[in-house]
């Protein structure tokens, strides 16, 4: 790329990572540079698999669900109820609508503490502390309210085959009520922190551009695809649960950089508030667990694929039943697995100091690609 | 309508089944059975009706092998899966020149089932240490073996 003064062109390794602050986990990326300029990129993962799906095998339906919420701690809610309506439905078991309606407040409660971690930590990534210690404080209300109805503050393990175990009470719906009022008039706040800092917007605009094209073929799911203006969300594209009887909107961008999928984030936490906010005005009466739940789980031969939308993009399940206690085959579709597949891509011929503003931009939860 | 395009699409590759799913039971609205050798012109097709690929995994059914690609598009709702058998100790053609999104998939199949893909360009384990001499999703592999 550069000669100089005939000095020879020499390419050198760089090693970033497993124990690195910027990577959220223990990842490691080992860098082919040239100059400041990345030749090549080779993410090593692995080190936190912990064979979930394994696992899988060797329990039965039940003693699997607390794994779901060790897959991605940031957003154990989703993937808790893609579990569970995976094996509703190799049951057949209708959900009352009580709890269809709890299980989108608590996931969307979660979703909103997800990105507010990402928005805290990414922004500390690329050397802002300030906004850290902003969003810990609100995402602190969610922890709290979460804490009081599931007993947990990260892992959840809420949801049941059929419904949800407790019920929520009138304290935990004015909780969520003075949340949402409250993180509105934050935005103000992150607007004027983050949004509109010139730093921030010269460090994000142009820079990590993914394509559509690139999206269909590494299958990039999620806020990062949303960036590159393409309005897929399991939520919406193929609904589920209680998604239906909530008007909400799809956020995109236009460009694909890391602004537009900052901004996505930040809008998508806003239609979260919309949907939580609607969910307590129309709270329906009723059970909160399916009449007709087996004690043993047992579902006939089949499979199933299930998908759900998570904070990072679509996780999808994919069961195979042969008529078991303990499940044959469960496949984890994880949206990061993914997203992380495409970043030698994006890394390539870019500067090493957008390298890390590129790896926390598609915002990857590491546990989650290693499972 | 994306279906009946793919249907079409694929109804010239002479597969051994191409048939609507049952969505409301499987999450699938088209279910796909191939031999190993179509796979690659099956994965071009489904690029040239703008699918992406969702999930690859393989299910071990002690005799033979059952892999498993779920297509969908961001543009409809439309789920496809295509199940490939594949017999114990043989190989498949890789689709990551076609998906570059598959090669992490197949090196993952690779590690935790022994699975070996043809002209894959970085065939290597993904998840378990390169050292390692087991594949732990076959299933006469012990809940507490590898352990040491």
């Amino acid at each position: 790329m550069i000669e100089l003064l005939g000095i020879e062109e020499k390419t050198y390794t760089l090693n970033l990572g497993p124990q690195h602050p910027s990577t959220h986990g223990v990842l490691r990326v080992v860098l082919e540079m040239n100059g400041e300029f990345i030749t090549k990129a080779e993410p090593v993962i692995g080190y936190g698999h912990r064979g979930h799906e394994h696992m899988a095998e060797n329990r039965n339906y039940t003693q699997f669900l607390p794994n779901m919420g060790r897959v991605d701690y940031l957003h154990a809610l989703a993937y808790n109820q893609c579990y569970c309506m995976a094996v509703e439905k190799l049951l057949d078991i209708k959900v009352p609508e009580r709890a269809e309606v709890i299980r989108v407040m608590t996931n969307e409660l979660n979703r909103i503490t997800s990105h507010l971690l990402w928005f805290g930590a990414y922004l500390m990534d690329l050397g802002a502390f300030t906004p850290f210690l902003y969003c810990f404080d609100d995402r602190e209300q969610i922890l709290d309210l979460l804490d009081r109805i599931t007993g947990s503050r990260l892992t959840y393990c809420y949801y049941r085959f059929g419904g949800v175990p407790t019920d929520i009470d009138d304290d935990f719906v004015a909780g969520c009520r003075a949340f949402v009022s409250r993180l509105r008039s934050r935005w103000a706040d992150y607007d004027n922190l983050v949004t509109k800092n010139v730093i921030f917007i010269n460090r994000t605009r142009g820079v990590g551009i993914i394509t559509r094209e690139q999206c269909v073929k590494y299958g990039i799911t999620g806020p990062n695809l949303r960036g590159s203006g393409i309005p897929y969300d399991i939520r919406k594209s193929e609904p589920y649960s209680a998604y239906p009887w909530f008007d909400f909107e799809i956020p995109i961008g236009s460009n694909g950089d890391i602004f537009d999928r900052y901004v996505v984030r930040l809008a998508e936490m806003e239609q979260s508030l919309r949907i939580i906010e609607q969910a307590c005005n129309k709270l329906p009466d009723g059970p909160i667990m399916a009449e007709k739940v087996p004690k043993r789980i047992k579902p006939p031969v089949g499979e199933v694929y299930q998908a759900v939308e998570t904070a990072r993009g679509e996780f999808g399940m994919y069961i195979v039943s042969q008529g078991d206690v303990k499940p044959y085959r469960i496949k984890l579709r994880t949206p990061s697995f993914a997203n992380m597949s495409f970043f030698p891509e994006m890394a390539v011929d870019n500067l090493v100091a957008d390298l890390v503003a590129n790896l926390g931009s598609i915002d990857v939860v590491i546990p989650e690609i290693d499972r | 309508m994306l279906k009946d395009n793919l249907t079409n699409a694929l109804a010239s590759l002479n597969l051994e089944k191409v048939a609507e799913g049952d969505y409301a039971k499987t999450g699938y609205h088209l279910e796909v059975a191939a031999q190993p050798a179509q796979m690659p012109d099956v994965a071009q097709a489904m690029l040239a009706a703008g699918c992406f690929l969702e999930s690859f995994t393989a299910v071990d059914l002690r005799e033979t092998f059952d892999l498993v690609y779920h297509f969908a598009s961001f543009d409809e709702l439309c789920r496809t899966a295509v199940h490939v058998p594949l017999g114990k100790k043989k190989g498949m053609p890789t689709i990551s020149h076609i998906y570059p999104g598959a090669d992490w998939y197949e090196r993952e199949v690779f590690d935790l089932f022994g699975i070996h893909f043809f002209n894959h360009p970085n065939l290597k384990r993904l998840l378990l240490p390169e050292d390692a001499d087991f594949h732990p999703l076959l299933k006469d592999f012990g809940a507490s073996q590898g352990n040491d």
